[in-house]
């Protein structure tokens, strides 16, 4: 799922830096999950933001908040439009997709993100995400025994490991194993090292270009609203 | 037919010697120029590195132009973490319009090792994929599929590890890049000549040349640093220790000692077809290693 | 602040989450109590040290709950989930400590007299008594006619005074008086006739059963045997009956132990008691047996008489030895006698106590049972007879206590029923937390000891007639009380439409309770949940509430009424802290605490820790707060992992504090550890260090509110 980050305190105020009135509005389905900007943690911010204007003295800040199922689909942005009347800005806790979903919907309110949308990811046990997909749109995990090497590797290389591999972990961060090593550990275990061995050429990085869109059941979705307007 | 006197002294069977130049971060290139001229003569190659350990540089291309202007032989190492196929494809034309046909294949040390950590790690091809794309403009046509309005001609080389903690993916590896047609290895660092001949024991089947990187230490603190800091090195303890030995002030001089030790028992021995001396940041000592190991002169 | 975004504040802050309803399940505690009381409450509030509050619980189920203190047979006990685990709560005495310590003594209930028809109840032991109370409550004028010079029926003359002492059951008349009673003693009803006729219009016959069963052995009339029901009685009127040195009790019921241990108080030095059947079929409570037993009483196993003799001046009982054959309809196994296994013993005394039976007198034309009991519609309590009702022994044979006022409470709203011309309803039953405790759940409680009231030594129990038993101590009685698992009360997933399905509440879950099913759903079993607040406080959704929310309510609500009344001058260095009741009186150490908190600190009671979000410290701060401590039991919480997520959350709030500005050090834990620092003093150390921050001369501005 999507995984995020919120983003520091003082970045946030910095944003909302020239806004009067505004909205926090939280997700409910990946922020939630992740803890990022579910209904919790917009409760949360809410109180941080508001202790933080008393100690600073400034910012003319009044928050209200408001949390939605996902800021992806747009018939959930339906009661959220209802909400923004005398508004000036929104916080949006969403990911991306959500920051700009809000920011399609409400074409005269500004939106503010409060997360940094990180990556896709799973969680290995509570509190820790890793990444594991960088949607590059040219799935070839079959070749790698189901360990991506896009995202698993630092380098991205398709024939690995590179030589900076020391006991299983990467050069660039001792903390994270060698994806090549657990590829080959793997396809080892299955017996398909012979798919190592193969040579790999190099990369379509195109495979869907940006900007990008895919279109399912074309005369509905491709019609309805505004796209990338 | 040989392209170059390099690839010439790989095609013939004696005891090849290379060493490498690491260009300056700036336009002053005195002392690389003064660096080249103090061993062009004595070695069969000078390889000019590619940002080294992802630090920017003087770019490689310019050092082997520099190395051609001085009447020596350069190898270009060619990394793919900084340009994409376009560039490199590009950078290939100029340098075999200027002569310099020795090219070394590498990936790249990560962005993270480096002094630009912000930068946008490229990774377009990886070092398997680059030989690959050599081979191909050489058979006049590009990437894209695209016909070349004339075609180059290189020697191509790569690196290898044997002294990998895991073996067995870089031996996968190495077979991939001799397949891709790599003429000749230069190893990472050999500290250990029993594991450097387990290597050689498998390597030999194959039809390309293995040069042993030799790598020079200056102290037991620059090992250990290289240990934890430098990608593809792994100093033993036995080595540091033999460092530690050194008085204060002579950890040079025990550097080069070492080097040069295992520089003749390789010759002595026949261990690989040559070595590849990386004296890194200590350039200057490049002629005593030579002189130690009695290599100077005495082999073209 | 501009009005419209004021009221979306507000609303956003009153929002569905902080007012969740009650969705708790009955425990099996209060399944098990033919009362239905609820144990659960007044356990809780027992461990929360408000006692005051328990008992008031427990009088609204129970209108005598000083008797039921001494003498419940606490099925409520043998229900408990504990056992699952390690032993159960000790309810009843728990029961005896609030009673003692609330002064359950003092008489004062007065009530009124609303309605006008006239009802008389028929014997005045528990089932008259209560259900004479409770129509009393509603209004009617009631009156009790008693056959004996004084009330209570077998609470007076069939339990003896070491179990449940005079002067309680006298208070508990005395209520009745004062209620307005009337109160007819040495009356023996002849006919209920005679009553209607008096203007009664509605009778509840509830004379019990005294009749003692005959063994139907020879030699039964012989001097020197007698019954137990009337041996008792005797005593109980302050006669002693020589009785001799060896005496000898047919019985295995309480009457029987009773029997027996009254006789060694009276100065029996051998006392043996006879049963057919062996140990673990014995009807008498577990605990009586064992007193029986430390007392020197003697039981003799699978022993029946079959003769009685007598021999130079005793009684000579011939025994037969048995053993359990086949079980009978109700699933006992018969004892069978042994052939050729016969002895002798001798004893100055032979107590009969196998059984009792009712007489109701045969003009009173009611439906007799099975032995001789009265038939009764269970529901209604109806008998034969219209506008005649029956209840407690009478109607059952020889119950317990609490049945009999269940009885009498029930007889109670039958009547009020009847002379208001209602249909009798059964009502809605709750639903009951019925299953056992998973292994893996269980795994995870941590076993501790039963903490049981002080006993009386052996030695000093059988001189005298004092109670056996004494009271605990106030840190004994709330930590015993804090052994409750809460059944029943624990999370549930509200809005499940918020639910993200993100699996923290099955993460965090120390007894590993939430699970996903075969849909993927999340499911909370209501039977597993140990109500630790842990998930509750860690959704990211807020999807899950506690069944009876109290706890978030409160910490909600008393935050806002220190806000609403923060009248606190700038310069007093208001500090908030976050104590656990429980721990206030179960550890001791955090009493120390609450004690030496001094002005400007406000304490803010919750019930465990655990219940404390990081939103709530955070506004505590947003309230002026200089400081905020949460002071919890730590590793002598009564439930797991407690203290480390709240200290996960203060490192969270701590984080966001630096990033405002505020220092971390404005937010501290105290925990009673093994280091044995007192948290009274690092409390002080904690003021000293509000004091020197002068948070009210930084902040720039005042909280929006």
């Amino acid at each position: 799922m999507i995984v995020a980050e919120q983003k520091p305190l003082d970045e946030i105020r910095r944003m909302l830096g020239p806004y009067e009135r505004v909205l926090i509005v939280g997700c409910g389905t990946c922020m939630t999950v992740c803890n990022a900007g579910g209904e919790r943690e917009v409760s949360f911010l809410h109180s941080a933001l508001r202790l933080a204007q008393a100690k600073s003295g400034d910012g003319a800040h009044a928050f209200s908040e408001y949390t939605v199922k996902r800021q992806c689909d747009p018939e959930f942005l339906d009661a959220l439009a209802e909400k923004v009347g005398d508004v000036d800005a929104v916080l949006s806790l969403g990911c991306g997709i959500g920051v700009q979903a809000i920011a399609e919907r409400l074409a005269n309110v500004p939106v503010v993100p409060g997360v940094n949308t990180s990556f896709m990811g799973m969680a290995k046990e509570l509190g820790v995400w890793d990444e594991r997909c960088a949607a590059c749109g040219d799935c070839r995990l079959e070749e790698t025994g189901g360990i991506c090497a896009i995202t698993r590797c630092t380098k991205a290389i398709l024939n690995g490991p590179c030589a900076g591999t020391k006991n299983g972990k990467c050069e660039a961060n001792k903390d994270m194993d060698c994806g090549w090593i657990l590829i080959y550990k793997r396809l080892e275990q299955l017996r398909q090292l012979d798919k190592m061995r193969r040579y790999y050429p190099a990369r379509n990085f195109r495979a869907i270009p940006r900007p990008r869109r895919i279109v399912v059941n074309k005369g509905s979705i491709a019609n309805a609203g505004e796209g990338n307007a | 037919m040989p392209n170059s006197l390099f690839e010439e002294k790989l095609n013939s069977n004696g005891f090849l010697v290379t060493t490498e130049v690491g260009p300056p971060k700036g336009t002053d290139i005195a002392e690389m120029v003064h660096h080249i001229d103090s061993f062009k003569d004595k070695v069969d190659a000078v390889n000019v590195t590619d940002h080294q350990s992802s630090v920017m540089r003087f770019p490689s291309l310019g050092g082997c132009l520099l190395v051609k202007e001085r009447g020596g032989e350069p190898i270009l190492q060619m990394t793919c973490r900084d340009r994409n196929r376009l560039a490199l494809q590009s950078d290939l034309l100029l340098a075999y319009s200027r002569g310099i046909t020795n090219v070394l294949s590498l990936t790249g040390d990560s962005i993270d090792v480096g002094d630009n950590k912000e930068a946008k790690p490229v990774f377009d091809l990886d070092s398997v994929q680059l030989l690959k794309m050599m081979k191909t403009i050489e058979s006049g046509a590009d990437m894209g599929g695209n016909p070349l309005k004339g075609a180059p001609k290189f020697c191509i080389g790569a690196s290898v590890h044997p002294e990998a903690d895991l073996i067995e993916p870089q031996l996968i590896k190495f077979e991939k890049k001799v397949a891709a047609g790599a003429q000749f290895f230069q190893t990472q660092g050999i500290f250990d000549l029993a594991s450097l001949r387990r290597f050689m024991q498998y390597a030999s089947q194959f039809r390309t040349k293995i040069l042993a990187g030799i790598i020079v230490l200056a102290s037991a603190r620059m090992a250990k640093y290289m240990n934890d800091n430098v990608p593809g090195i792994t100093v033993p303890q036995a080595t540091i220790d033999e460092l530690a030995s050194a008085e204060k002030g002579k950890g040079l001089q025990k550097g080069i000692e070492i080097a040069a030790r295992m520089i003749k028992t390789i010759k002595e021995e026949n261990l690989c077809h040559g070595v590849h001396i990386m004296a890194v940041g200590n350039e200057r000592v490049v002629p005593n290693i030579l002189e130690a190991a009695q290599l100077d002169g005495g082999h073209h | 602040m501009h009005s419209a975004v004021r009221d979306e504040f507000h609303k956003s802050r009153a929002d569905r989450f902080e007012k969740s309803p009650d969705h708790s399940l009955m425990p099996p505690c209060q399944d098990a109590c033919p009362l239905h009381m609820d144990v659960r409450e007044y356990v809780d509030l027992v461990a929360q040290g408000k006692i005051m509050e328990a008992l008031q619980t427990i009088r609204s189920g129970n209108p005598f709950p000083s008797i039921c203190a001494y003498v419940c047979t606490h099925p409520c006990e043998e229900a408990c989930r504990r056992c699952q685990v390690d032993k159960p709560i000790a309810v009843r005495a728990l029961k005896r400590f609030a009673v003692e310590f609330g002064g359950d003594r003092v008489i004062r209930a007065e009530a009124q007299t609303t309605r006008q028809e006239k009802v008389a109840v028929v014997g005045s032991g528990p089932a008259g008594m209560a259900c004479a109370h409770y129509l009393r409550k509603l209004g009617y004028p009631v009156t009790i006619f008693e056959a004996h010079s004084e009330l209570g029926g077998m609470l007076r003359t069939g339990i003896p005074q070491y179990r449940l002492p005079r002067k309680v059951l006298d208070t508990e008349v005395e209520r009745l008086t004062r209620m307005g009673v009337e109160i007819r003693t040495n009356t023996r009803v002849a006919s209920l006739e005679l009553l209607f006729d008096l203007g009664y219009k509605a009778i509840f016959i509830t004379i019990g059963a005294h009749q003692g069963l005959r063994l139907g052995v020879e030699g039964e009339e012989s001097p020197g045997v007698i019954d137990g029901a009337t041996f008792l009685r005797e005593v109980s009127l302050g006669l002693k009956p020589s009785l001799g040195s060896k005496v000898g009790v047919v019985g295995g019921g309480n009457v029987a132990i009773d029997a027996a241990r009254t006789a060694a108080r009276l100065g029996a030095s051998n006392v043996k008691i006879i049963y057919r059947r062996s140990r673990q079929e014995m009807p008498a409570d577990a605990a009586e047996i064992e007193l029986a037993l430390e007392e020197g009483i003697g039981i003799m196993f699978l022993v029946a008489p079959t003769r009685i003799g007598r021999e130079k001046g005793e009684l000579a009982v011939t025994c037969v030895r048995m053993e359990l054959g086949e079980p009978d309809a109700r699933g006992r196994r018969q004892p069978v006698p042994i052939k050729d296994s016969e002895f002798n013993e001798n004893f100055d005394t032979l107590i009969t106590a196998i059984g009792q039976a009712p007489q109701t007198p045969a003009n009173f034309r009611i439906r007799m049972g099975r032995g001789s009991t009265i038939q009764v519609d269970p529901v209604t309590l109806t008998t034969n007879r219209v506008g005649v009702f029956a209840g407690g022994d009478a109607v059952t044979g020889p119950a317990t206590v609490t049945e009999a006022l269940a009885a009498g409470r029930l007889a109670a709203s039958r009547i009020d029923d009847y002379l208001q011309h209602r249909y009798p309803l059964t009502g809605a039953g709750r639903q009951v937390l019925a299953s056992d405790l998973l292994p893996k759940t269980v795994e995870m409680i941590r076993k501790t000891s039963r903490l049981e009231p002080p006993i009386l030594a052996p030695e000093k129990r059988a001189k005298d007639f004092e109670p056996v038993e004494l009271v605990y101590d106030w840190e004994v009685a709330v930590n015993e009380a804090r052994r409750c698992l809460r059944c029943g009360v624990g999370a549930e997933i509200l809005f499940q439409d918020k639910c993200a399905t993100c699996l923290m509440c099955l993460r965090v879950c120390p007894y590993h309770v939430p699970y996903l099913d075969a849909s993927g759903t999340i499911q909370i079993p209501a039977d597993q949940c140990l109500a630790c607040g842990i998930c509750v406080a860690e959704c990211p959704a807020r999807a899950i509430v506690l069944r009876k929310p109290y706890d978030r309510r409160q910490i909600t609500e008393e935050l806002e009424h220190i806000f609403r009344s923060g009248t606190e001058p700038k310069l007093n260095r208001l500090v908030i802290g976050f104590c656990c009741q429980y721990g206030l009186f179960g550890t001791g150490s955090l009493a120390g605490l609450w004690k030496r908190a001094k002005a400007g600190i406000r304490i803010l009671p919750v019930l465990c820790v655990a219940k404390v979000e990081a939103e709530h410290m955070l506004r505590a701060f947003e309230m002026g707060a200089e400081g905020v401590f949460i002071a919890g039991c730590g590793s002598q919480c009564a439930r797991e992992d407690t203290a480390s997520w709240v200290s996960q959350r203060v490192a969270k709030v701590k984080k966001t504090l630096a990033e405002i500005g505020l220092e971390p050090e404005r937010l501290q834990t105290f925990f009673p550890d093994s280091t044995g620092v007192d948290p009274a003093t690092e409390l002080d150390r904690f003021s000293e260090q509000i004091s020197g921050l002068h948070l009210a001369t930084v902040m720039k501005k005042e909280v929006a509110r």
